[in-house]
């Protein structure tokens, strides 16, 4: 577990270090716009809203609501994702290393 | 970027089997993590949009949405509007009176009125038809006399009224109606001056007469008339490399007078002499006036009046390679008679012994024909 926990915050970092996880972001962005993502999210925004009323939506309202449909919706984006070879150099070699 | 990427899809999962399963584990929560992000970033715009007020604004009303609603009925279009409303409608012109119909309005009022591009030149073109339809009636009696030998007026008519159908001013107009009327017609002007080889008979056959003067000929196969006409017309120096003769016009600039004359005395006898000098040429095989010799001298006076500006450029030299045709236009000042006449001289006057030209130095030439052999 704690080599899991280890694994993973080196490798966010390094991510972090070489800019990749920007970059990673911006890129599932776009992605998920293609895909209607953000649209389907968006009208689900809307019901939240229209049910709350549109005075009184709090921010964290809001999160609470979306947040998990997203993350749902957005792992059936999975498959459709792509991985770079840069991300996956970065990705590849610390298994090995940490596991090994 | 994008030739780096490899879509996972493409993939099916089979490499993503590359990574050990931890990796994939941390792979698959990494994903996670940014979707999280995206989804805070996206919660936080909608937020805002809600707060400032534009949330709702690609929302219409209901009502509106049924207004606009896109028509799917037969004959009409997705507006709702019917095809072909204007067509069957009718105006009334304001200037004639009459009831036109809608899509013909516009182009109707433009001929109506007087206005517009079109307009404008369909009345040139008939002021400029009228001009002629009048011109040529007047000049019926003058041309009587001349048009015996070639042109009967009909022919000559017609070539008129093909060119008063083209822009005068266009450059191409001597070009294109020279091509059409073989070389018979004199161009650059709305005077026709035919040019009379017609009447020489010996340029009958046009095969050596091609208008472009890139082409030499063989002066092996000519007979002594044709090269007679052949050197009265062109330049007519044999080139050292084809042995053949040169098309271009008598004023070309590859070869010079000297050249020329030595070619007219190898094939025309000692006698001959080049057409461009300029002393009379009037002579005796043909039975002219003596008036020739002031037409003929005139008519170079002409040739040499042309403005500097013809010779420079290479169209001229082919203006001039029916040089005489166009000398006779640059003197159509002079009486149509007269330059017709003279082109008579000088076409047929070449092609015989002229007694009273001073003849160059004989001995001189044929050694320098003998130099370019």
């Amino acid at each position: 577990m704690n080599k899991d926990a280890q694994m993973r915050a080196a490798i966010n970092q390094k991510l972090i270090e070489t800019g990749e996880r920007e970059r990673l972001k911006e890129l599932l962005r776009a992605k998920l716009i293609e895909c209607g993502w953000k649209d389907q999210l968006k009208a689900h925004c809307k019901e939240v809203i229209k049910e709350k009323g549109l005075e009184h939506v709090t921010v964290d309202d809001l999160v609470a609501e979306i947040t998990p449909k997203g993350r749902e919706t957005g792992f059936a984006m999975l498959p459709r994702l792509v991985l770079s070879s840069r991300t996956q150099a970065i990705l590849l070699p610390q298994p090995s290393r940490l596991l090994g | 970027m994008k030739m780096e990427e490899m879509s996972l899809s493409g993939l099916d999962n089979s490499k993503l089997e590359m990574f050990s399963p931890g990796a994939q584990a941390i792979a698959q929560e990494i994903y996670a993590d940014l979707v999280e992000d995206s989804c805070l970033g996206f919660c936080f715009e909608v937020h805002r949009a809600v707060k400032c007020g534009y949330f709702f604004l690609d929302d219409t009303d209901p009502d509106s949405m049924k207004d606009f609603e896109i028509v799917d009925q037969p004959g009409l279009d997705i507006f709702g509007q019917v095809f072909n409303q204007w067509k069957s409608k009718e105006c009334v012109c304001p200037n004639c009176s009459r009831s036109i119909a809608a899509s013909r309005f516009a182009p109707h009022l433009e001929k109506c009125l007087g206005m517009g591009r079109n307009s404008s030149r369909i009345a040139n073109r008939r002021i400029a038809n009228s001009n002629n339809m009048n011109k040529s009636e007047s000049d019926q009696e003058d041309n009587d006399d001349i048009n015996d030998n070639d042109w009967s007026y009909g022919s000559e008519k017609k070539a008129k009224k093909r060119k008063s159908d083209k822009n005068p001013n266009s450059p191409r107009r001597s070009k294109s109606l020279k091509h059409k009327n073989g070389f018979s017609v004199c161009t650059s002007a709305s005077n026709t001056l035919p040019l009379l080889f017609s009447s020489s008979g010996e340029l009958s056959n046009s095969d050596p007469f091609k208008y472009n003067n890139s082409t030499g000929i063989s002066y092996e196969t000519l007979g002594p008339e044709e090269l007679r006409s052949l050197l009265t017309t062109q330049c007519g120096v044999i080139s050292e490399h084809t042995k053949k003769m040169c098309t271009r016009s008598l004023r070309c600039p590859q070869h010079t007078d000297e050249q020329r004359r030595t070619v007219r005395i190898y094939f025309l006898g000692p006698s001959a002499v080049l057409p461009e000098v300029e002393s009379s040429l009037d002579n005796d095989s043909f039975d002219m006036t003596d008036s020739q010799a002031l037409i003929s001298r005139l008519q170079w006076d002409g040739s040499s009046d042309l403005s500097p500006s013809d010779s420079g450029s290479s169209k001229t030299s082919e203006n001039q390679g029916w040089g005489l045709g166009t000398n006779s236009s640059e003197s159509r000042k002079t009486k149509k008679k007269k330059s017709h006449l003279s082109l008579v001289g000088t076409a047929s006057g070449l092609g015989s012994n002229k007694k009273k030209k001073p003849k160059p130095p004989a001995p001189p030439t044929p050694s320098i024909y003998d130099d370019i052999n």
